[in-house]
């Protein structure tokens, strides 16, 4: 319950930041993918179905806001957090630097895919080099974000952990 | 390990779950359009989200000027930190007022702006969000429903055409900007009176189609909106300026580039017109000799 809630508002600070603060700075004309970040960054420390289940319900709070078919970001986010999930399970060093480059890589994928989605749904009015040059623009946002947001979400985490009592 | 594998089954399991919903919840939507369970969804989650939105707006605007002013504390140490800190305080107080005496102008022009365009009915609007997406370009406003606002009426602001109302909330607003893509807008050059239809380009100049190949287009040259019968906007409504002007190699019509009269980087303080208004034809601020063809209170022709 107690993840829940934190998910939730941590869904709605970002949604939030992005629309507003986020809109104020931008890089190279491109806002940071908050929701993108967070899932991947949960996906990183839970694991898969933590990271499908963050990526779906963070995925589906976004596509409420957008004028597109809903559904787009949740199918993206489900997909990348598995995925992120999957990858994490699987690395062995430890290095502050992967979940900088997860987060990079995981953040090009999801806006290339979901803009490949939008497009087999008739959603057109960008070119293919445009989506390439707002997914790298975004990932690399999202990448200078993660140190910030990686400790963050850890902590947090790891507070909401629920405490079991055995009693002897 | 069997415990392993069978964590890894339920994970597919769940995921495959997940990605099913989501491909039914994109059917159902693409199909149901602007009528359905999602979009109701959506709309009662950004009439949640855009007071938030509202607030945090409200919050974030005076931050700038918070930290300029944290350069107060301990200033007590040695006489030259006081002095810095003093001139630093100045500088923010210089700042404030700079900002209200700005805003004051932005609303006369605003005024102005309406008079001279004959909008006999509007609504102000303070921009309170940008859209989430990098690939849509829409604003948040904070008027609604309760204010008159109803989707498809016109948005300007001092300089010109800023786009329509998408959809409307009780408190708020969304506003599809004439930069999005998706936007058309029936535009007519000034001057000459030729029409085309002005289609958004993103946050570069946008691209006036549909002119007549013979059509004269000196640079420069006002771009206001056709208003023709049955449009969303009154005829006059500034759009922007001709920057250039070449052949589609793969058509061969004519194509125009229009610098938007609004800068939609800096928009804070909008006009939302909430009533059918006559429009007025637009005479361009440096008046040539030649009489400004007038379109009529109806509009001129469809492009």
């Amino acid at each position: 319950m107690r993840r829940v809630v934190l998910w939730i508002a941590l869904v709605v600070t970002a949604l939030l930041l992005q629309s507003v603060v986020f809109a104020k700075f931008q890089l190279g004309g491109a806002k940071p993918e908050l929701i993108a970040l967070l899932t991947i960054v949960v996906a990183s420390l839970e694991g898969p179905a933590a990271g499908a289940l963050a990526g779906f319900f963070g995925g589906i709070a976004e596509d409420f806001l957008l004028n597109q078919p809903k559904g787009i970001t949740a199918l993206t986010l489900t997909l990348v957090g598995y995925a992120v999930g999957m990858i994490s399970q699987y690395t062995t060093t430890s290095t502050p630097l992967i979940p900088v480059v997860l987060v990079a890589g995981g953040t090009a994928v999801a806006v290339i895919f979901s803009q490949l989605v939008g497009f087999l749904l008739g959603q057109t009015g960008v070119t293919f080099f445009y989506v390439v040059r707002v997914a790298l623009l975004t990932a690399a946002y999202n990448a200078l974000l993660t140190p910030i947001v990686y400790p963050l979400v850890r902590r947090l985490m790891e507070g909401s952990k629920s405490q079991r009592v055995f009693r002897l | 390990m069997a415990v392993t594998r069978r964590a890894n089954r339920s994970t597919r399991l769940l995921v495959v779950t997940l990605v099913v919903a989501s491909l039914v919840i994109i059917t159902v939507d693409y199909r149901q359009g602007n009528s359905g369970i999602f979009e109701s969804m959506g709309r009662a989650t950004a009439s949640i989200v855009s007071p938030m939105q509202a607030a945090v707006s409200r919050v974030f605007r005076p931050i700038g000027s918070f930290f300029s002013g944290l350069g107060h504390i301990g200033s007590l140490e040695s006489e030259n930190r006081r002095l810095r800190d003093e001139v630093e305080r100045l500088k923010a107080e210089s700042g404030s007022f700079q900002d209200v005496e700005r805003q004051r102008e932005v609303l006369l022009a605003t005024l102005n702006t309406k008079l001279r365009l004959n909008l006999t009915k509007t609504v102000g609007a303070n921009v309170i969000a940008a859209s989430i997406s990098n690939f849509e370009w829409t604003i948040t406003l904070d008027r609604g429903e309760h204010d008159g606002v109803r989707a498809l009426q016109p948005v300007v602001t001092a300089d010109g055409l800023v786009g329509h109302v998408l959809s409307v909330y009780p408190t708020t607003c969304t506003v599809q900007l004439i930069i999005d893509p998706r936007s058309a807008v029936g535009g007519r050059l000034a001057a000459t009176g030729e029409t085309g239809l002005v289609v958004g380009q993103r946050n570069k100049d946008l691209k006036m189609e549909l002119v007549p190949p013979d059509a004269e287009v000196p640079p420069g040259e006002q771009v206001v909106t056709s208003g023709y019968q049955g449009g969303l906007y009154p005829p006059g409504l500034p759009i922007g300026a001709v920057s250039h002007v070449y052949t589609d190699p793969a058509s061969l019509t004519k194509v125009i580039q229009v610098r938007p009269a609004v800068d939609f980087a800096s928009l804070e303080f909008v006009l939302i017109v909430t009533g059918a208004s006559p429009g007025v034809p637009y005479v361009a601020p440096s008046a040539s000799p030649s009489p400004q063809p007038a379109p009529s209170a109806s509009g001129s022709a469809t492009p």
